[in-house]
């Protein structure tokens, strides 16, 4: 069966079984390996992609559930070489350690800080990562990044 | 050298960032090549048994299925200390989980389907699923043949399950204790086993070209892979040569070879590359955890309230096979018999067999739940006598010229400044306490932790382009150091911006031994192994600038990617055209550098069975918190944390600042939530993410941090490792403030809400550990038992 959805702007038919995670159809298929399938329950979040621009687990979303839609995942944010505001952020802010949950935690904070999404407070930004675990870096470096992407908004 | 070391120190930002924002960066789990097979692990899904019956000939049919390897594949056993430890089960499985057969097929789903087919009869035998059980009279052995198994390091006891003792005996400990004025005071501990969660699993991809093994692993420990394979494989260790992506988080789960030997096994077997990743349950499952340990400590306090004498009992739970807990025997007496002048002491410390999953080494190993029953333990001491816990530690932490427990003398007053200086960070950053009907408590704990050395080899290849290449066999896990301090040393010595020297990853085939990434060694043993090469490089080029220049080489100064005459900046020539120069003239510029340990010596005769006597470089730490215990719930929030940390010289503030924040929070885990254990069925419970809960961002806060910088070091420009020490007394200070928050004693941790509601309740039971002897040499194996 062909399942026909868009992946960072290409529209792609991908000849899978419907139940297969999406994030095996990226990581294998595509070989987009941003994503990354460390708990595949729904938990960690290091499979975040954007679908319809909705963070979404990659690794609970069967590919039949993305027929059609929009999938937008971390390699899909950045044209070329310069790193978007919150990847600016977190390197500025020298947040990144064994760097795993990154690609999961980069997609979770465009959506967050794009205008009006969630208000400019610590305890705000860390209610809006309740979906991303990271291991390395005890997160605050994290937070204090999405806060400066946040207050530089116009 | 002062110069350089000044010049060392910046907040040299890592070059491996961009990428893993991106998504771009390649971890092992991420590799593929053409051609390549999938694996899979037939994993015993009982405790103990024997193998009645092994047939793969049906699943060796099944689509897909390009290679069956078996315990007849790999004749060779491993270890540390001893080599108790097979690839496979040989006839017996010792836990659930242990790898019986592996299969490697065109798909992952066709290796899984195939071990289905893989006919397997076992018939059930008694376990010991516990430490009190394994210790029982008469319990079933784990290991029946210890006696036969090959002895790697000698000197420790051994005996049944018990497989590794190692024990101090310093000064007349019965005399301290029948004192007429002495107080004693007695407490036992126990903690459970903590997962690393790394977010990368184990993973392997392994090809067989040309007659070797080319292994590419998500592994601390590059070369224990390459000598571990050869040893089960029983192939010579020059044919193996392993490579290592950026990987994905250790935190010590790495620090031993994992699933390298299937893959190999199976890539020579089959012809074809083979990859092979732990599912996420299998992670959970055969986590090489920090062990579960039980703790008994024993003390005498003088009128004066100095500790004449101390004595102590410490179980570690190994699992199946001894590995890392072997090792870790000896931490004991460095971690429970370090902090605090001891006037006699007497420690053993046991590994004891299971048949559980076998444990392994965690940041900090040992030293955790050690630090935690040794600072509750002081704090119940203080309460004894009348006096305020701080005092207490303020009279007896361990300075200038004091003896260790293993009866090394200790350089420098460390603790004592430390400890004035968390006072001072106390005051500057007070806790704002809502006064909301919770119970309120604060602690501050100290700790004593140490650098792994050893062996340690470095090249640094100067180019004719004015960058060095720095070749080792480190590994970056994340902590930054191959990134960081270890290019600053380099860049320092040479007079060159940090940007311009290249970090090799790891190839056991381009540089020399080394132990691996942990125990806070990195900086330490791998830097001064690369800073002595740069040394080398750097008397090269000044040699021959001296004759460009025309002046003597003691006048000359490298800095900036120049080499200039002294206070003539300018004057001279870039190093780039030195490093060109002395390529024409005498070859391509390169130096080589090596370390190892400096052999501190401990007091004559009074320790047994210990890979480390005394430590070469001690490491200090001071953390302090606050905290409010919600009565109606057990939940503790933690309010405000703080750490002094000894790191001799600070090369990187924001790198180490970012390893304390993150070791905090990790203890965190242990100290509040973070528990695996194992079932009735023998298995570890926990399986998932969603039984073993880690700290989320909501649960943490920012750490208040000072770095406490000049205590002797032999390392490299006076650092000390920084990385490993941060988890060190979480659990222990945490644990202090909950006492004090609610007044009761705290024997466990975590503590969770139902484990702190039965503290409050009264409900809760000591520990009872009926198989530890209460006389200290029920707990000893007699002199002469097999060493």
């Amino acid at each position: 069966m062909t399942i026909r959805l868009t992946v960072n702007g290409e529209e792609r038919d991908i000849a899978a079984a419907p139940m297969t995670p999406l994030v095996d159809v990226l990581r294998d298929t595509l070989h987009l390996t941003g994503a990354k399938p460390v708990c595949r329950e729904g938990f960690c979040g290091a499979c975040m992609v954007l679908v319809d621009a909705v963070p979404t687990v990659s690794c609970l979303t069967p590919l039949v559930l993305a027929q059609g839609r929009d999938v937008e995942t971390v390699e899909g944010l950045t044209s070329a070489d310069s790193p978007m505001p919150v990847q600016a952020a977190l390197e500025e802010h020298d947040a990144v350690q064994c760097g795993m949950c990154f690609p999961g935690m980069v997609v979770t904070l465009t959506h967050l800080t794009t205008a009006g999404r969630c208000e400019p407070s610590r305890e705000a930004v860390k209610a809006g990562l309740v979906g991303n675990v990271c291991r390395c870096t005890g997160y605050e470096r994290i937070v204090d990044a999405a806060l400066a992407v946040m207050e530089d908004r116009p | 050298m002062s110069e350089i070391a000044e010049r060392a120190v910046q907040n040299f930002r890592r070059r491996d960032a961009r990428d893993k924002l991106m998504g771009r960066t390649r971890y092992t789990i991420d590799r593929g090549t053409a051609g390549m097979l999938h694996a899979a692990l037939l994993r015993s899904e009982v405790p103990s048994g024997r193998i009645l019956r092994l047939d793969t000939t049906a699943a060796a049919c099944m689509p897909g299925v390009r290679a069956i390897v078996t315990a007849a594949d790999a004749p060779g056993r491993a270890g540390l200390g001893i080599a108790d430890h097979p690839l496979f089960a040989i006839d017996t499985v010792r836990y659930c989980g242990e790898p019986i057969a592996a299969v490697a097929a065109d798909s992952e789903r066709q290796a899984r389907d195939a071990l289905a087919a893989i006919e397997v009869e076992i018939a059930p035998l008694p376990a010991v699923l516990d430490m009190g059980s394994a210790l029982a009279d008469a319990a079933p052995l784990v290991h029946p043949g210890w006696e036969s198994y090959e002895v790697l390091t000698p000197g420790g006891m051994r005996g049944g399950n018990v497989a590794w003792e190692a024990s101090v005996d310093r000064g007349d400990i019965d005399a301290a204790f029948a004192r007429n004025d002495v107080t004693v005071v007695e407490s036992s501990f126990r903690v459970g086993r903590q997962n690393h969660l790394s977010f990368e699993p184990r993973a392997v991809l392994a090809h067989f070209e040309d007659g070797r093994y080319h292994i590419e692993t998500s592994t601390q420990v590059p070369w224990t892979v390459r000598n571990t394979v050869a040893a089960l494989l029983a192939v010579p260790a020059s044919s193996i040569r392993v490579t290592v992506p950026p990987v994905g988080g250790g935190f010590g789960l790495k620090f031993d070879c994992a699933l390298e030997p299937f893959a190999a096994l199976l890539a020579r077997m089959s012809g074809r590359p083979v990859r092979l990743v732990n599912s996420r349950e299998e992670e959970m499952t055969t986590c090489l955890f920090r062990e579960n340990a039980e703790i008994c400590i024993r003390s005498a306090i003088t009128p004066e309230g100095s500790i004449a004498g101390r004595e102590a009992v410490v179980l570690m739970d190994c699992g199946a096979y001894g590995g890392e807990q072997v090792f870790l025997t000896t931490m004991t007496a460095h971690t429970l018999g370090g902090n605090y002048r001891l006037g006699a002491v007497r420690i053993v410390s046991r590994a004891v067999y299971t048949n559980t999953a076998p444990n392994g080494a965690f940041r900090a190993c040992n030293g955790v739940y050690n630090t935690f029953a040794l600072e509750r333990h002081t704090d119940e001491i203080a309460a004894a006598i009348g006096m305020a816990p701080g005092e207490f530690r303020r009279r007896n932490v361990i300075g200038d010229g004091d003896l260790g427990a293993t009866g090394q003398v200790f350089e420098g007053d460390v603790l004592a400044p430390m400890l004035a200086k968390m006072e001072a960070l106390r005051e500057r950053t007070p806790a704002s306490l809502p006064g909301d009907g919770r119970l309120y408590g604060r602690a501050t704990t100290v700790g004593t932790w140490f650098v792994f050395t050893g062996p340690s080899a470095a090249t640094v290849n100067m180019n004719a382009d004015g960058t060095a290449t720095l070749v080792t066999s480190g590994v970056e896990i994340g902590s930054g150091s191959m990134m960081q301090a270890l290019p600053q040393i380099v860049a320092a010595t040479l007079g060159l911006s940090p940007d311009k020297v290249v970090v090799r990853a790891a190839d056991t085939d381009a540089a020399g031994y080394d132990v691996g990434v942990g125990g806070g060694r990195t900086t330490v043993s791998l830097g001064a192994a690369s800073r002595s090469a740069a040394i080398e490089v750097r008397t090269k080029l000044l040699k021959v600038a001296s004759d460009m220049l025309e002046a003597s080489a003691e006048d000359l100064v490298m800095e900036d990617g120049r080499i200039d005459i002294a206070g003539a900046r300018g004057s001279g020539v870039t190093i780039a055209e030195v490093a060109a120069r002395a390529q024409a003239l005498l070859g391509p510029v390169a130096g080589t550098g090596s370390f190892t340990g400096a052999g501190t010596p401990a007091m004559e005769g009074c320790c047994a069975g210990h890979f480390i006597e005394a430590l070469d470089i001690p490491v200090f730490a001071v953390h302090d918190c606050d905290v409010a215990v919600d009565p109606g719930t057990g939940h503790v929030e933690v309010l405000r944390y703080r750490v002094v940390q000894d790191v001799g010289r600070a090369l990187n503030p924001s790198a180490i600042h970012g390893q304390i924040q993150g070791g905090v929070v990790q203890g965190l885990g242990y100290a509040l939530h973070e528990e695996a254990d194992v079932g009735r069925n023998g298995a570890i419970r926990q399986t998932s993410f969603e039984t073993y809960r880690v700290p989320l961002a909501g649960d943490v806060v920012p750490v208040e941090i000072e770095l406490h910088e000049g205590a002797p070091s032999i390392g490299p420009l006076g650092t000390k490792g920084a990385g490993e020490v941060p988890i060190l007394n979480v659990g222990a200070t945490i644990a202090c403030a909950v006492a004090h928050a609610t007044g009761k004693q705290i024997r466990e941790l975590p503590l969770t809400p139902p484990r702190v509601l039965e503290l409050l309740l009264d409900r809760a039971q000591a520990p009872d550990f009926p198989h530890i002897g209460s006389r200290h040499s029920d707990n000893r194996l007699a002199t002469g038992t097999i060493a």
